[in-house]
């Protein structure tokens, strides 16, 4: 580890690490510091000028993404000349924006907007017909649409696919006014992790197909939760609303960092994941294409436990909740059945690549493995008590608690999915992670816990 | 005693307060002198036969029923930005946004819904819009229905009303 320094800040004395970037500094104390282009995991880039700081000793403003910490440094970020310095190059990237904040999906986290309100304010001087135009509506591929007018070209995208997929699709092409976010001549944008350059995009320039218009992001409430996609635990933002008269319903899934699992990004199936999640829901109790109220299915639940006393079986999916696998296990112990959670069936070693994807497309396999439970279920089964596995087993009889529908079901139970719930997973690497409940449905759906309860009276 | 207090001796205790006659003849004599008043020149009293007679007296800042403006081409002015809904108090404008096609902007409203029941007709969403695309100047202001649902204006009700006041289409640049 290198030498650690002091910095002062605006009077404020900072240790740093001797050569690390002053932006990393700034960012982390929680200083106020414009910028577009830089971004912790793709570096500094230098291109917007708009993280200038004052040096004590220098004779102009320097870029603070680009400046190494030295002992004794002493930077200020605040007061009337930096501001104006800020206002003026502010100035220059608005100069061919088209400010259509009102049918820009941006709008309320975008980075223009919140600079103009801290440090521009000031008047334009270029009318609406002098500005440079360019397409507003470019499919780039990959569910990513390019507004070329609103880009302030920082360069996060292309770096991010230079750098981060190794695709290089995205470049820059021409120069000045003209400058452009461009992929190859009929090439388009494709790999697996390509909406992500949607949350880089500090402006509006980049936006997500699949989200389009669908809301203005200061309706959406946001939760934190863990990706169910595969093994590997991805964090993330749910994003959702209830309107009036209306469901809670999901618009969008977001990354959200953490340095020792998924970094900053996610996958484009696991972003897109929440879809399959809100479609085919089961939501009524049926028995043999009857549907029945909640307390006939108890009994008729507890007749059949009853009734096949010696042979029962429960699977439990890997996808569910710790506090719910250990409600499970309870029961069984209750009832005296066997468990078990195949496995294989989870395993898609063509999801698996080298970056984020597992091979293992249950969220929560380890905890499963760490309890050792049997992955193999008995031969001969009578009844068959399944808790959202998604495997087809033979049996006499069997209960299904399914989440979405199951036409071959005889007795299914709907069950509330891990977002109108909330529990603990443990992703591959053995890392425990809280996923918190971001649906209020206006029918809730029962929990595994919630049905077990009601059962076990 | 607190110095704060004023006692204010109470009144009516004359003879001429106590006998109350003198005090109903002065109100008898207002009610006489304004029903000779109006027997004599009926078209002086200040009473409107509403419904058959209109008023007169809606001004352009009177804030009736909504409406949704048109371009100079016709198109519809709104571009689904969502302000008059965020700015509404009683959150009584409902709004589906879509694709353009028609070449201007990029986006309008594919559903439009306000619903007037619980609307309070404080004309925030008027304030809002950017594009000048919801008005209240229709000069309407009543509405009469025989459901709740009657109430509910969507997209087509609210262009096909028209301004009172002579500004037809958004003054918004296009």
């Amino acid at each position: 580890m290198s030498e650690m320094v002091e910095v002062i800040v605006d009077d404020q004395t900072f240790h740093a690490e001797k050569g690390s970037l002053l932006i990393d500094l700034l960012i982390k104390e929680k200083v106020k510091v414009p910028y577009f282009c830089y971004h912790e995991a793709l570096g500094a880039d230098g291109n917007c000028r708009m993280c200038m700081v004052e040096i004590e000793g220098q004779k102009r403003p320097q870029i603070a993404c680009d400046t190494f910490i030295k002992e004794g440094m002493e930077v200020r970020s605040k007061g009337e000349n930096i501001e104006k310095v800020r206002t003026n190059i502010l100035e220059l990237e608005l100069i061919n924006h088209p400010v259509d904040c009102p049918t820009c999906d941006q709008a309320g986290e975008c980075s223009l907007q919140n600079f103009y309100m801290d440090y521009g304010l000031h008047d334009t001087k270029i009318t609406i017909p002098e500005k440079e135009k360019g397409l507003k509506k470019v499919d780039l591929g990959s569910n990513v649409i390019l507004d070329q007018e609103r880009c302030v070209l920082c360069a996060r995208c292309t770096r991010f696919t230079d750098k981060i997929t190794g695709t290089h699709e995205l470049g820059i092409i021409g120069r000045g006014d003209h400058a452009k976010v461009s992929t190859m001549p009929g090439k388009k944008l494709d790999n697996p992790y390509a909406m992500n350059v949607v949350d880089l995009c500090p402006v509006g320039a980049l936006t997500s197909k699949d989200f389009r218009f669908s809301q203005r992001v200061w309706f959406l409430k946001t939760v934190e939760s863990v990706c169910h996609g595969c093994a590997k635990g991805c964090n993330i933002y749910i994003d959702h609303n209830k309107i009036k008269y209306q469901d809670d319903v999901i618009y969008r899934y977001r990354p959200r960092r953490n340095d020792e699992v998924n970094g900053f990004f996610i996958c484009d199936e696991g972003r897109l994941s929440y879809k399959g999640l809100q479609e085919n829901r089961q939501h009524e109790i049926v028995l043999d294409n009857e549907v029945i109220s909640e307390d006939e299915a108890i009994e008729a639940l507890k007749d059949l436990v009853k009734k096949y006393k010696s042979n029962i079986t429960v699977i439990i999916d890997a996808n569910l909740y710790t506090e719910d696998i250990e409600a499970i296990l309870n029961f069984s112990k209750e009832i005296e059945a066997n468990v078990c959670a195949p496995l294989d069936i989870y395993r898609d070693e063509d999801f698996k690549d080298d970056m984020l994807k597992s091979a293992q497309r249950a969220a929560n396999y380890k905890t499963i493995e760490n309890l050792s439970l049997e992955t193999k279920i008995p031969e001969k089964c009578e009844l068959l008590i399944n808790f959202n596995h998604p495997g087809k087993f033979e049996a006499e009889r069997s209960i299904d608690f399914r989440t979405h529908q199951d036409p071959d079901a005889a007795f299914i139970l709907p069950l509330a999915s891990y977002v109108e719930s909330s529990g603990h997973i443990t992703n591959e690497e053995g890392i425990t992670q809280h996923c918190q409940k971001a649906l209020s449905k206006n029918d809730p759906l029962p929990t595994v816990i919630e049905w077990l309860e009601k059962v076990s009276v | 005693m607190n110095k704060n207090i004023t006692v204010i001796p109470r009144h009516g205790s004359s003879l001429k307060d106590k006998l109350y006659l003198p005090a109903i003849y002065d109100g008898v004599k207002v009610t006489f002198k304004h029903f000779f008043k109006n027997v004599s020149d009926i078209n002086a009293v200040d009473t409107l036969e509403y419904p058959e007679e209109q008023p007169t007296d809606i001004t352009e800042r009177y804030r009736g029923l909504h409406r949704l403006t048109h371009r100079p081409d016709d198109s519809i002015a709104c571009v689904a930005c969502f302000m008059c809904s965020t700015a509404c108090p009683s959150d009584c404008i409902f709004i589906e946004a879509t694709e353009r096609e028609d070449g201007h902007d990029e986006k309008m409203p594919k559903s439009f819904f306000i619903d007037t029941l619980e609307c309070i007709f404080c004309g925030y969403c008027v304030e809002a819009c950017p594009c000048d695309a919801i008005r209240m100047d229709t000069g309407i202001f009543s509405l009469t229905g025989s459901s709740r649902e009657d109430f509910i204006m969507d997209k087509e009700q609210l262009l096909s009303h028209k301004g009172a006041f002579g500004e037809e289409n958004s003054c918004a640049r296009d």
